[in-house]
C-alpha cells in the first residue's frame, strides 16, 4: 500500500460514490486495536495566549491580497484575508492561508554565508559558512568598488522577480544611476506575461495589463486565462466569479483554452482550442461582429450611410465609414478582416464555425462584455498577435473604459524620497564608459526593441561573452537558473560570475551562491507593495511584520541600502541618507497626508495600522462613446481628443489602433524577424506560430494551478499534498494524458513515460485524462527541482523547462513555454 | 441551542481549495489529514467532457454511524454544541470501526505512513503527548472534543471548528463572515471561501440564512438513503455527488 490511512478512507469514499454506499470491509489498514496500550494523561479545554492580529500582504502570487496574521505567544498560527483590504475582502485563495509554513519551513536559511566550494553544479555541495553581515556587505562592496574603479561597473547585474517591496523595487534603479550600471534591475517580465503588456502597447498604447470591473459585465470570454486558477487578483477573481455566476442577470462566460480546466467546467460555454491559433479565433470573432452589425457604433464609429456593409470577401472605400475612437479598421478589414470568416478559423483553430459565430454573436450583442487572455495565447512566437486580435474585441464593443469593461490601473500618491539621486553624481555615474554598454539581456536594444527586459537571454549572452561578460550578479526574488527556459545553459553561465542570492530559501540559485544573504520571509517584513492592476483606482497596502525575524535575516530593502552605503564616493553618502527602509517607507507615506485614503489612512501609523491605503474611484469613464474625467461627485468633465491621448489612448493616433503605430515604427525589426512584409505589420493578424521541439507530433503545456506560489510552494508539504487534484496528484504531479494518445503509444494509466523535445526528456509517471485533447499533453509546473529543500529536491516528474527551448516572441519577448512540441513514449 | 449547519452552492464553488487549506491551517492537521477535501471526477471526452468538484466536511450526521460502532463511545454527538459530532481523543483507542462505518469518508488515523516524505512528524516530533508539534500549531485545545493536534493512536475529524463556533454570542443564527461581529467565530472554511459558496448558521431557526438557502434553492443531503441525516446540505443544478469516476481512479496502489 503506497498511501496511508487518510486517503484510503478518501477512496473508499470515492469508490461508494460510483457503486452506491458499497462500505465494508474492503477498507484496508486495519490492524487491530492499534491504540489499546498507550495511557495517556486526560486533557481538556485549555486556556490560550493573547493573540495579535498584524497586518500584511501575501506574496504568493502578483495579487498582493492584504492578509490578518495571527500570532500568539509569538508564533504565526493562522492567516486570513484582511476583511479592510479591496482585493481580499476577508477572503483568501488557498495559497494564502499556507503563509505559517513558509514562515516556518525547516529548510530555511537561517543567516548569512559564503562559499567554501569554487566548484559550482548540481552535485557540487556549496560548503557554506556562516558569516557577519557586516563580512558579507563588505566583501559584496569591496567587488562592486573594485569594478567600479576599473571601469567594468556595467558587469554587475541585479536580476528582480516577484519582490512587490515596491519601494525596495524603486531602489534599483537609482543604484544602477548612481554606481553606474545599465543592469539593474533586469526583471523577469519576458519570463511572465509580458506578450499581453505588449498587445495592449500596440493597440491602445498602454504597456500595462488591465483593471476590470467585472462586477458590472454581463460577459465574460476567457482565452487562454485561467480565470479560476491563475489569473489575478485570483482571490478577488474568485469572488466577483460568486457575484457574477449569482447576479442577475447572470454574467456568462465562454471560456476558450487548449485543456480542461476548472475554468472552463465552470463555465457556461467550454471551447478546446489548438494552442498558439486564439487569434484566429478572435479575429474570426470580429468578422462575425462586423458582419453582423453588432459593434459599438458610440465608440467605434458607423458607416456614412448608416448602412452596415461588412460583407465577408468584399473589400470597402475608406470614405464609406466615419472612425470614432478607432484607427485603421476599414483598412483592416479590406487586408485581414473580410476573409477571416467562422469556416476559415475552423479550419485553424479546430473549433466548429457554428460555435466560433454563436460566441461572436452572443458576446456581440451583450453589453458589456469583456474580452481577457493571458499566456495561453501569448506564450508563443505569434503571441503579441494573438493578443491584438483578442483585446481588439474589446474596442469593438466599445468597452475599454467603460462600466463593466476594462481599464488600466492608476498609482498611489506617494511622497518624494528623502534624497534625490540627482544630486548624489558624480563624473563616473554621468559620464562613464559604462554609459556605452547595452544591457547583459539586450533588451531595449537592436535585438530586441520592443522589449522591456529579457532575462532569460542574460545567461546565455553571458556564455557567449556578448555583449560582453558578467563579474558579479545579485538575485531577488527569482530564480532563473530554474525556471528559465532550457535552465541548463544558466547552470553552465553561472558557473564563472560571483553570485549574490538572496532567498530565504535554498533554490537552485543559491547553490551557485558565492554569498547568501537570506532575507525575512514575508511575515517578517516591513514593506510596501502598490496594486498590481485591478479596479484602476489607487490604492498600496504595507506588511507589517508579525514577529522579529526568527533568524539572523534581513529585509531585501536594507540589504541594497547597507551596500549602497559601502559605495564609494557620492553614492554612499546618498544610501546614508536613505538609511533603511522604514525611512523610505516613512516618506512614502507622506503622501496620503494630502490625499488621505477612503479608510482614513493618511501617515505611516494608520497604514500600518489598516496595512493599506486606497482612494476610489477610478477617475475616467466612457460613456456612449464620450470619455470624462471624475470631478469630485460624478463623471461629469468631458475630455478632449488630445487628453484622451494623452491619459488614456496612448497610441500614435490617440485612438484604438487596428492598425498599429507602434509595430510600424518597428517595421524593419518585425519584417526582419517574422517575415511579414513591411506595410503590412501594423495589422491586427493571423501570424502562423512556430513551435519549438522539433518535428514532433504533441502539443506540451506547464499550466499552473491554484496551488502554485510561484515557485515557492515546492517545498511546502501541505501544498505539495493537494497540488494536482484533478488528476489526483497527492505526493506528486502526473502527466495528464487522453486514453487514446497514451494507448496509441502503448502506455497505460500509471505507466512512466518519457516526453522528448530536442532539448532532451524528462520523465513522469501517466495519469489518463479524456476530457484532454488528444494532440497536447498536460504537465502541470509546480516540481523538478534539484534544490530548493528536503521535500521539493528530486520531487515529481522532471522539470518542464529543460525539455523548453528558449524562443521568445520577437515582440513581446515573451519566452514561448507553451509552444513546444514532444513525443511521448514509455519510459 | 442552535443545531450548527453548513451549506455549500456547487454552482458559486471554484474548486480552489481554500477551504481545504483554511482547515489545515486553523486546525493544524497532517498533509492528507484534510478534515475538509475537495474530491474531483471527469466525466466524458474530449471535446465533450465535463469536470466537477465536491468540497466535503464531516456531514455533522443527526444520526451519526460512526458514533452507532463506537466501542468506547469515544465518538459522540453532541447537542449541546450544536450537534457537532466530535471524538474525545482522552477515550478513543484508535480502532477504527467509525472510520468503516462513516458513509462518508472524512475520518482521519494519520499514525502510519505519511502521505509524504520526507515525514512532518519527524521534523516537528511530538511534545507533551502530541502526535507531533508544529511551530505553526494553534493556540486552541480541548481533547475531549478532538480539538488541538492530537496524541497518536487517535481518529481525527472536522469538528465545525467548535473552537470559533462556540464563542459566537449566544443566540447569535447566522455565522456570515461579513458581519465583523461575527466574523471570528465562523469556520475557517466558511470564512475564507471567496466567491461565497458556503454558508453557516442555525438548522433550528427557520429565518436563518441556511434555513432559507436550502428551501429556496432546494438543499440536498449526500446519500440520503444512508439514513445518517448530515446536517452539511448542498445547493446547485446537480448537487449530489455527481456519479463520475472518481479521478485518481488510476492509482495503482
Ligand atoms: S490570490 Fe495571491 S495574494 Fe491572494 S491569497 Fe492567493 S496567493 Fe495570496
Ligand atoms: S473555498 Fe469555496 S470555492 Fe474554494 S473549493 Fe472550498 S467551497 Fe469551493
Ligand atoms: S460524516 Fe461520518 S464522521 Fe461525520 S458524523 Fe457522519 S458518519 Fe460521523
Amino acid at each position: 500500500m503506497k498511501i496511508f490511512q487518510a486517503m484510503m478512507s478518501r477512496r473508499r469514499f470515492l469508490q461508494a460514490s460510483g457503486t452506491a454506499g458499497a462500505v465494508g470491509a474492503t477498507a484496508a489498514g486495519i490492524t487491530g486495536l492499534t491504540g489499546l496500550t498507550q495511557a495517556k494523561e486526560a486533557r481538556a479545554s485549555r486556556p490560550r495566549g493573547e493573540t495579535k492580529i498584524t497586518k500584511n500582504i501575501c506574496h504568493q502570487c502578483p495579487a498582493r491580497c492584504g492578509i490578518d496574521v495571527y500570532t500568539t505567544d509569538g508564533r504565526v498560527h493562522a492567516i486570513y484575508g484582511d476583511t479592510g483590504n479591496p482585493i481580499a475582502n476577508g477572503k483568501l485563495c488557498p495559497k494564502g492561508h499556507l503563509g505559517s509554513y513558509f514562515l516556518y519551513d525547516p529548510d530555511r536559511f537561517k543567516g548569512p554565508m559564503k562559499r567554501t566550494n569554487p566548484n559550482k553544479g548540481r552535485n557540487e555541495d556549496p560548503g557554506f559558512v556562516p558569516i557577519s553581515w557586516d563580512e558579507a556587505f563588505d566583501t559584496i562592496a569591496a567587488r562592486l568598488n573594485n569594478l567600479r574603479e576599473r571601469g567594468e561597473s556595467h558587469r554587475f547585474a541585479h536580476f528582480y522577480g516577484r519582490g512587490w517591496g515596491a519601494s525596495d523595487a524603486g531602489l534599483y534603479g537609482d543604484f544602477g544611476k548612481l554606481y553606474g550600471t545599465p543592469n539593474a534591475a533586469i526583471g523577469h517580465a519576458s519570463m511572465c506575461a509580458e506578450g499581453s503588456k505588449r498587445a495592449k502597447r500596440a493597440t491602445d498604447g498602454n504597456d500595462s495589463y488591465n483593471s476590470h470591473d467585472l462586477r458590472k459585465t454581463n460577459y465574460l470570454l476567457i482565452m487562454g486565462a485561467s480565470f479560476l486558477e491563475a489569473f489575478r487578483p485570483y482571490n478577488n477573481m474568485m469572488q466577483m466569479w460568486g457575484e457574477m455566476r449569482s447576479k442577475s442577470p447572470k454574467t456568462r462566460v465562454t471560456t476558450v483554452d487548449v485543456r480542461m480546466n476548472p475554468t472552463m467546467a465552470a463555465s457556461d460555454r467550454a471551447l478546446y482550442i489548438k494552442p498558439a491559433t486564439d487569434g484566429a479565433f478572435a479575429l474570426a470573432v470580429a468578422h462575425v461582429i462586423l458582419t453582423e452589425g453588432l459593434w459599438e457604433r458610440d465608440f467605434v464609429g458607423d458607416f456614412t450611410n448608416g448602412r452596415n456593409q461588412f460583407e465577408a470577401g468584399k473589400t470597402l472605400s475608406k470614405d464609406a465609414f466615419n472612425e470614432k475612437w478607432v484607427h485603421g479598421l476599414i483598412d483592416w478589414w479590406n487586408e485581414e478582416l473580410k476573409d477571416r470568416t467562422p469556416e476559415w478559423a475552423e479550419q485553424i483553430t479546430t473549433i466548429a464555425a457554428k460555435d466560433i459565430r454563436q460566441t461572436a454573436i452572443e458576446f456581440g450583442s451583450t453589453r458589456p462584455a469583456m474580452a481577457i487572455f493571458e499566456r495561453g495565447p501569448t506564450g508563443h512566437t505569434n503571441g503579441t498577435y494573438n493578443g491584438m486580435a483578442i483585446h481588439s474585441l474589446n474596442a469593438l464593443v466599445g468597452s475599454l473604459f467603460a462600466e463593466g469593461g476594462l481599464g488600466y490601473q492608476m498609482g498611489p500618491a506617494y511622497g518624494a524620497l528623502p534624497v534625490n539621486s540627482d544630486d548624489y553624481l558624480d563624473d563616473y555615474a554621468r559620464n562613464g564608459a559604462w554609459k556605452n554598454q547595452p544591457r547583459i539581456d539586450m533588451a531595449r536594444t537592436e535585438r530586441w526593441p520592443m522589449t522591456s527586459h529579457m532575462m532569460q537571454e542574460a545567461g546565455p549572452n553571458h556564455l557567449k561573452g556578448d555583449p560582453y561578460k558578467m563579474d558579479t550578479a545579485m538575485f531577488y526574488s527569482t530564480n532563473p537558473i530554474w525556471t528559465a527556459p532550457n535552465p541548463k545553459a544558466w547552470e553552465e553561465a553561472l558557473k564563472d560570475v560571483f553570485i549574490i542570492d538572496t532567498s530565504p530559501f535554498p533554490g537552485e540559485t543559491a547553490m551557485f551562491a558565492d554569498i547568501v544573504l537570506p532575507e525575512s520571509t514575508y511575515l517578517e517584513r516591513l514593506q510596501d507593495s502598490p496594486t498590481y492592476p485591478f479596479e484602476g483606482w489607487p490604492m498600496t497596502a504595507l506588511r507589517v511584520p508579525a514577529i522579529d525575524p526568527i533568524y539572523d535575516t534581513k529585509h531585501f530593502g536594507d540589504m541594497l541600502i547597507e551596500i549602497g552605503k559601502r559605495i564609494n564616493g557620492p553614492t554612499g553618502e546618498f544610501y546614508k541618507k536613505l538609511d533603511n527602509i522604514e525611512n523610505v517607507l516613512r516618506h512614502r507615506a507622506a503622501g496620503f497626508a494630502n490625499a488621505p485614503g477612503d479608510n482614513g489612512v493618511n501617515d505611516f501609523e494608520s497604514w500600518k495600522e489598516k496595512g493599506v491605503w486606497y482612494r476610489k474611484p477610478y477617475h475616467w469613464r466612457q460613456i456612449r462613446g464620450e470619455f470624462y474625467e471624475w470631478e469630485g461627485e460624478s463623471y461629469s468633465k468631458r475630455m478632449t481628443p488630445a487628453e484622451v491621448k494623452e491619459k488614456l489612448l496612448r497610441t500614435p493616433s490617440g485612438k484604438f489602433e487596428f492598425k498599429s503605430g507602434f509595430l510600424e515604427q518597428h517595421a524593419d525589426y518585425i519584417n526582419r524577424e517574422m517575415g511579414i512584409p513591411k506595410e503590412r505589420v501594423g495589422y491586427v493578424q493571423w501570424v502562423e506560430p512556430k513551435h519549438t521541439g522539433g518535428n514532433r507530433d504533441l502539443y506540451f503545456v506547464t499550466p499552473k494551478t491554484p496551488m502554485h506560489a510561484e515557485g515557492r510552494g515546492a517545498n511546502i508539504p501541505h501544498a505539495i499534498s493537494i497540488h494536482q487534484p484533478i488528476a489526483g496528484g497527492r505526493d506528486t504531479v502526473y502527466l495528464e494524458v487522453n486514453p487514446e494518445t497514451a494507448k496509441a503509444r502503448g502506455i497505460r494509466n500509471g505507466d512512466r513515460v518519457r516526453i522528448t523535445s530536442d532539448l532532451g526528456s524528462i520523465e513522469a509517471e501517466c495519469r489518463y485524462v479524456a476530457a484532454h485533447r488528444p494532440d497536447t499533453l498536460v504537465l502541470p509546473f509546480e516540481f523538478g527541482h534539484w534544490a530548493q529543500g528536503r521535500w521539493a529536491k528530486d520531487r515529481g516528474p522532471g522539470h518542464s523547462g529543460e525539455i523548453t527551448a528558449n524562443v521568445s516572441d520577437p515582440i513581446s519577448g515573451l519566452a514561448s513555454y507553451y509552444t513546444g512540441k514532444v513525443s511521448l513514449e514509455r519510459a | 441551542m442552535a443545531k450548527w449547519g453548513m451549506v455549500i452552492d456547487l454552482d458559486k464553488c471554484t474548486g480552489c481549495q481554500a477551504c481545504t487549506t483554511a482547515c489545515a491551517m486553523e486546525n493544524s492537521t497532517l498533509p492528507g489529514e484534510t478534515w475538509q477535501d475537495v474530491l474531483f471526477y471527469h466525466e466524458g471526452e474530449y471535446p465533450n467532457a465535463q469536470m466537477k468538484w465536491l468540497p466535503r466536511p464531516c456531514m455533522q450526521c443527526e444520526s451519526p454511524s460512526c458514533v452507532h460502532v463506537c466501542p468506547t463511545r469515544a465518538t459522540y454527538k453532541d447537542e449541546e454544541a450544536g450537534g457537532i459530532v466530535f471524538v474525545d481523543w482522552n477515550k478513543c483507542i484508535g480502532c477504527k470501526y467509525c472510520m468503516i462505518a462513516c458513509p462518508y469518508g472524512v475520518r482521519f488515523y494519520v499514525d502510519e505512513k505519511p502521505l509524504l516524505e520526507p515525514d512532518l512528524r519527524e521534523i516537528f516530533p511530538g511534545e507533551n503527548q502530541q502526535l507531533w508539534s508544529p511551530p505553526y500549531q494553534g493556540p486552541d485545545e480541548d481533547w475531549s472534543k478532538g480539538i488541538g493536534v492530537q496524541p497518536p493512536g487517535v481518529v481525527s475529524k472536522c469538528t465545525f471548528c467548535h473552537h470559533k463556533v462556540s464563542k459566537a454570542p449566544e443566540g447569535t443564527v447566522d455565522l456570515d463572515e461579513d458581519n465583523p461581529a461575527v466574523k471570528e467565530y465562523v469556520p475557517a472554511c466558511v470564512r475564507t471561501c471567496a466567491p461565497k459558496a458556503r454558508y453557516f448558521g442555525d438548522l433550528d431557526e427557520p429565518t436563518s440564512q441556511v434555513n432559507q438557502l436550502i428551501g429556496d434553492k432546494h438543499g440536498v443531503r449526500l446519500k440520503d438513503h444512508t439514513g445518517n441525516k448530515p446536517q452539511v446540505y448542498y445547493l446547485g443544478a446537480g448537487a449530489g455527488v455527481p456519479a463520475f469516476q472518481p479521478s485518481d481512479k488510476g492509482d495503482k496502489s
